[in-house]
């Protein structure tokens, strides 16, 4: 594939990403803002946690990541995502089972969240992709 | 990512995992305290504070092989971590014991069925984290 035609695909996936990105926020403010109930604000608590990994490490060496050896800090990293992970989906379940906010809301918040978990799996995605075609 | 063998799967994804779990745990204990309808005194928050200490402790042991030491000068040493990881599995049974107590005690009254859920998720947390980080 011609070089140019990859940077415009790379830069289009971006885009899209970006978009993804944007949705999972407004779904996560319509939540919110249609039932006129600011509880669920509370997931973006969780929400900040939640690219930890990435943030810390996908500048530096990414493989260290997907790899075995891991340090300490790459263990705990992942420790957090995990638990923010977690955090994601009981927030919303504990507010619907205490009865703060109402089904539409629980729905909105819970695909807010799947949209943010495919964005961030496709970045991730995209992120090995680059180091194998960068070496050519 | 290597994904051919189990262990080589378990060691890129068990600190997440061990993280879920913990969170599970706590999560059900806040989802208890939330919608408990009386109020929960502090004494019930000890077996889940506990249990994340025992885990805590469990995990300050980096690695396992430190108690496979073919070499015999090292023997003095091995009685520590053996002893620092008894007292953190006594501690977690301990907690353990403490949150069916609870159970049982608040059965009578009212804040009762969830506030197991919440300790016993908990010290389910404690396990997954010796295996997690391992």
């Amino acid at each position: 594939m011609a070089r140019s035609m990859r940077t415009c695909l790379h830069s289009g996936r971006l885009a899209l990403l970006a978009i993804l990105v944007s949705g999972g926020i407004v779904l996560q403010i319509l939540a919110c803002a249609l039932y006129n109930n600011w509880w669920p604000m509370l997931t973006v608590l969780m929400y900040l946690i939640l690219p930890m990994p990435l943030i810390f490490f996908l500048g530096s060496n990414s493989p260290s990541m997907m790899s075995n050896d891991g340090d300490t800090w790459v263990s705990f990293t992942k420790f957090l995502t995990g638990a923010s992970i977690v955090g994601s989906i009981a927030i919303p379940s504990i507010l619907k089972h205490a009865g703060v906010i109402g089904w539409g809301a629980l729905t909105m918040e819970l695909s807010s969240f799947l949209v943010f978990g495919v964005a961030i799996l496709w970045l991730i995605q995209m992120n090995s992709e680059d180091e194998y075609s960068s070496a050519f | 990512m290597d994904t051919t063998s189990f262990p080589a799967v378990w060691a890129v994804v068990g600190p997440g995992v061990a993280g879920a779990v913990f969170g599970v745990g706590w999560w059900f204990w806040v989802d208890a305290v939330v919608c408990s309808a009386a109020a929960v005194p502090f004494l019930h928050y000890l077996p889940g504070l506990f249990a994340s200490f025992a885990a805590l402790m469990f995990n300050c042991v980096k690695r396992e092989d430190a108690n496979y030491n073919y070499y015999s000068p090292y023997d003095d040493s091995e009685w520590r971590l053996k002893l620092w990881l008894f007292v953190s599995y006594v501690v977690s049974f301990v907690s353990l014991a403490g949150a069916v107590g609870f159970l049982v005690q608040d059965a009578l009254t009212d804040t009762g069925p969830s506030a197991w859920t919440g300790v016993a998720g908990v010290l389910q947390s404690v396990f997954v984290l010796i295996r997690g980080l391992f």
